[in-house]
């Protein structure tokens, strides 16, 4: 019996070691050289082609190698993932499975062909308009309550979370996937902090062999955060004008730490609950008043405020909800609701992997005399044809900021 | 986005975006004495196989491409591509076998295949060689010398 224990130890130490091995690397020193590559590609095309008796590697190996050499540099790639978690791959990841809606827009940005998407969140396949491709694509429910035998039956060999939200959520989903497929790989990233967001990128092109699309959307990435940061790094910290944000639930803004307190400071603004040690806080409607902040921002697109954004063209929810908080009691003695400065934005372009075509608009709207050139709508366009390849007429069509 | 920094993406970008070619091989065949020079032009392949077969009659002779990276067997010679943009190789025969000549390649990238001589993936048809003259390597040979010339005279 004890035999039999230690035979069937070394042989999952023997598979462990075969599939954690380099394809097509053939003497084994954990590098894919380029004459062992030929040497390959020789084999397979002898054995199927010429009628060669040689031992050829399976024509998936070979794809594989190529991959790796590639793109990995004939080696194996360890890369650290958003939450600090790191992990070593032999081989390029062929079928993904996406629990993050954000990194499947960013994996759009970077070229990612979708065929290597085998299932996303039911969100994606909520919204056709921006996910057209997707439409289809197995359903594997949210993050919030997942389909695990959907998932499970797509037989992903990877699975991408958040990173920093829902991680008592995401630890569940990663647990029982592991569970039932040891061999599943999980990726845990947020694609839409700003402080990780270009990191993000550049992890994701070389995971998945797309560095030069990459660096291609970093060049526009960084050109449009750039020309909002160039002007804000000359604006003294206490010239900075006070902003109210509110998400779409009334009373309830941006503490400290979180991402909507990031995009307020990198459009220069000082968020006036910046202080506040809780991430969303509910406020009292008197604290906005006492701290008269000379902008207000309502995010839109959630919760009550189901409205605007790509599927929508009617902008007259939006000049409600801007009329609204204007007519709060006692609200007119606020500087942003005295001097016109209620912008209402949707969550489609502050929330996510679009984040920095919002915080354009905010920059606009906090500092109009210092970014007159600025055009965030022309930001936009550009994202959706030459990054997201979406055939979408931003003039006809879509409802995103109040006012225009 | 201001204009300067609009004119200065574009060209950032138009600097990055590295032009994606379809994949693609082109035969080419020269007549010189005995022998048939023929040159494959590689598009869009960074890594792929190719097998080339060449006429009854048809005796190779030789190619310009490693030989770790070719395989010769009958009447097909097979390459391993890994960066290269073009293979030269040599049979003897006459410039008549040159129309025979057929040709498959592999993308292991993309997995995408096609036909030697035929633009685009997947296409069945046979690919049409064109046939030239003089020999390609000594105009290769010529064009080369010409450009070391120009470089030593700082021009």
């Amino acid at each position: 019996m004890t035999r039999r224990l230690i035979l069937l130890a070394c042989a999952l130490c023997l598979l462990t070691g075969v599939a954690m091995a380099v394809p097509c690397d053939r003497d084994g020193d954990g590098t894919l050289t380029a004459p062992e590559l030929a040497a390959a590609i020789l084999d397979s095309l002898d054995a199927r082609q010429m009628g060669g008796a040689v031992e050829a590697p399976p024509p998936a190996d070979l794809r594989d190698a190529a991959f790796v050499y590639t793109h990995w540099g004939g080696r194996a790639l360890t890369i650290t993932d958003t939450s600090g978690q790191t992990t070593t791959l032999t081989r390029p990841l062929r079928r993904i499975a996406l629990f993050n809606s954000d990194s499947l827009e960013m994996l759009r940005s970077i070229g990612l062909e979708p065929d290597r998407i085998v299932g996303v969140s039911k969100y994606v396949l909520e919204d056709p308009i921006f996910y057209p491709e997707y439409q289809g694509t197995a359903n594997l429910g949210s993050v919030w309550s997942p389909d695990y035998e959907q998932a499970a039956s797509v037989r992903p060999d990877a699975v991408f979370l958040y990173a920093s939200i829902s991680r008592s959520s995401c630890d569940e989903i990663e647990d029982t996937l592991s569970a039932i497929d040891p061999g599943i790989r999980f990726f845990r990233f947020d694609s839409f902090r700003p402080t990780v967001y270009a990191d993000e990128v550049r992890t994701l092109g070389l995971l998945l062999g797309k560095s030069e699309d990459a660096d291609r959307f970093l060049a526009f990435y960084e050109d449009a955060t750039g020309s909002v940061a160039g002007v804000v790094d000359t604006i003294p910290v206490k010239d900075r004008i006070p902003v109210y944000l509110e998400n779409w639930n009334d009373y309830k803004s941006a503490g400290k730490g979180s991402g909507y307190n990031e995009k307020i400071e990198l459009a220069g603004g000082m968020n006036i609950f910046g202080d506040n040690p809780v991430e969303y806080p509910a406020i009292d409607p008197e604290a906005v008043i006492s701290r008269n902040p000379g902008v207000i921002v309502k995010i839109v697109g959630s919760g009550e405020t189901t409205f605007g954004g790509y599927g929508d063209d009617d902008i007259s929810s939006f000049e409600q909800v801007c009329r609204a908080i204007s007519d709060r009691p006692v609200w007119n003695q606020i500087r942003a609701v005295r001097d016109g400065r209620v912008h209402i934005i949707h969550t489609d372009v502050i929330g996510g992997p679009e984040y920095f075509i919002g915080t354009a608009y905010f920059a606009k709207w906090f500092y109009p005399d210092r970014f007159p050139d600025l055009d965030p709508r022309a930001v936009h366009r550009q994202y959706l044809e030459e990054f997201q390849r979406l055939d979408y007429d931003l003039d006809r069509h879509g409802t995103f900021v109040y006012p225009a | 986005m201001t204009p300067r920094r609009s004119i200065a993406l574009c060209i950032l970008i138009a600097l990055l975006a590295a032009p994606v070619a379809a994949a693609n091989i082109e035969r080419t065949i020269t007549s010189s004495g005995d022998d048939l020079d023929v040159t494959l032009t590689v598009t869009g392949i960074p890594v792929g196989g190719i097998v080339e077969t060449f006429p009854d009659g048809c005796i190779w002779k030789e190619t310009d491409h490693p030989a770790d990276r070719t395989r010769i067997s009958g009447q097909q010679a097979a390459f391993a591509v890994i960066g290269e943009e073009t293979i030269h190789y040599r049979v003897q025969g006459s410039p008549e076998a040159a129309e025979a000549f057929t040709g498959t390649w592999e993308d292991l990238l993309t997995g995408g295949s096609g036909t030697v001589g035929v633009d685009g993936t997947h296409d069945p048809g046979a690919g049409k060689t064109p046939v030239e003259t003089p020999g390609f390597l000594p105009a290769a040979a010529f064009a080369a010398l010409a450009v070391a010339y120009r470089w030593r005279c700082g021009r």
